[in-house]
């Protein structure tokens, strides 16, 4: 075969290969289908809030449920890092299942939008992992913890957030570095700018930012709270002690700039507060990333590290799985909003349908998921 | 402007790439151009 015959064969498996991984990538680009309570009253989008976002990736829905009553204003947040999909899949439930018939309930279930078009280079994890509900499967996106670099472009060496502080280059596409953002930022910070003002115009009263970490991670299973909501943090660290919620409280420190429950609590009036569970499939010494893993959280190396005494929290054969995090998110948010309620009283939320903690612990996540239409 | 500048030396690049295949004698020299052009490919289309 001479050397043209070569080079076009050659040519023509180079682009099928493009061709065919392209593809592959490009579905990341499409979003799961959410399907809201019949009790939404609005849907939004961020750039509705700051126009700098529109038409761009940063751009997300944002759910809003009005009660009929007056009452306090909840901000629920999920999804600012995209593979950590317990805050992601509670944001969801909430906006799948609830009815507010006093106060107001605004979810962004996909903080960073563009987060959950691509996945972590050389980490292997899955694209999306599937949820069976009542009616048939449905799946949703895992994305990376960083905005897609296609979108923000290239990473600064060193990156000086709006609170000055000087961290790694890549954290400037790190949604919970960049708070309280900037107008003329880059898109992670205009991101950040945008749940700023969306605070602000609501007049949120309490704002919960949901996450997960590794089980190596000393910050876990706890609640982060702003020196404004300490008192709102200790009442449901009490309440959900007594259910059985094994919790712990983490103040804010305050020279720790660019993260939520710092820059909500301080350039708004919001009582801010981060969630952490503790995640397996998001930690370094995990074993080989699927679907499973994220779903059933079961793993032997963290089984080992626990057994070494490596962990912050209770590991074995039983894994920790999605259920069991998104219903301690579930109980978290139940008991702040009550604590809201029992510290102000014209703030109290009256929110129907919350998915029990309990039930989705032990039926599982898709039970309480709208099946796919 | 850093993405023009970008896909310039991207496109430079790729082009480069696709004359040493076209041109190279050893077929096991021109698989190996194959494979680095794949990457150029995926990156001049910004597929990460």
């Amino acid at each position: 075969m001479n050397r043209h015959a070569v080079s076009a064969i050659l040519l023509f498996l180079a682009v099928s290969i493009c061709y065919f991984s392209g593809h592959d990538f490009l579905q990341m680009h499409e979003e799961e289908t959410i399907y809201p309570s019949p009790y939404l009253t609005k849907k939004k989008k961020l750039s509705d809030y700051f126009s700098g976002l529109k038409n761009s990736p940063g751009d997300t829905p944002v759910y809003i449920f009005e009660g009929q009553k007056e009452g306090g204003t909840l901000f629920v947040l999920g999804g600012t890092h995209p593979n950590e999909p317990a805050g992601f899949i509670t944001a969801v439930l909430l906006v799948e299942n609830i009815e507010v018939t006093q106060g107001k309930v605004i979810i962004v279930p996909r903080a960073n939008n563009s987060a959950f078009m691509h996945s972590d280079p050389q980490e292997g994890n899955p694209q999306k992992y599937p949820l069976k509900t009542q009616g048939g499967e449905r799946w949703f996106r895992y994305g990376s913890r960083l905005t897609d670099p296609v979108h923000q472009w290239p990473d600064p060496l060193l990156y000086v957030n709006p609170g000055r502080q000087k961290l790694s280059g890549a954290e400037s596409r790190n949604l919970n570095r960049t708070y309280p953002g900037r107008k003329n930022g880059s898109l992670t910070e205009k991101i950040a700018y945008g749940i700023v003002q969306l605070i602000k115009n609501e007049r949120v009263d309490l704002a919960v930012d949901l996450h997960e970490a590794a089980p190596e991670y000393p910050v876990i299973n706890a609640i982060v709270f702003h020196e404004r909501s300490a008192e709102l943090a200790a009442i449901s660290m009490m309440s959900l002690q007594m259910e059985g919620v094994d919790i712990r409280l983490e103040a804010s420190p305050p020279g720790l700039r660019g993260l939520s429950h710092r820059e909500w609590g301080d350039f708004s009036l919001t009582h801010a507060v981060l969630l952490e569970t503790a995640n397996a499939s998001h930690g370094r010494l995990k074993g080989k990333p699927s679907a499973n893993l994220i779903i059933e959280g079961k793993d032997k190396n963290y089984m080992k590290a626990a057994k070494l005494g490596r962990l912050f929290v209770p590991f074995d054969e039983n894994g920790i799985p999605l259920k069991k995090r998104v219903s301690r998110h579930l109980a978290s948010l139940k008991a702040l909003i009550s604590g809201l309620g029992e510290l102000y009283p014209d703030l109290y939320l009256q929110i129907q349908k919350i998915p029990c903690p309990a039930d989705v612990e032990k039926t599982g996540v898709g039970t309480f998921l709208s099946p796919p239409k | 402007m850093i993405q023009i500048i970008y896909h310039a030396i991207v496109i430079y690049l790729t082009i480069h790439l696709i004359w040493f295949i076209i041109r190279e004698k050893k077929c096991w020299d021109q698989f190996s151009g194959m494979l680095v052009l794949i990457i150029f490919l995926l990156r001049l289309f910004l597929i990460k």
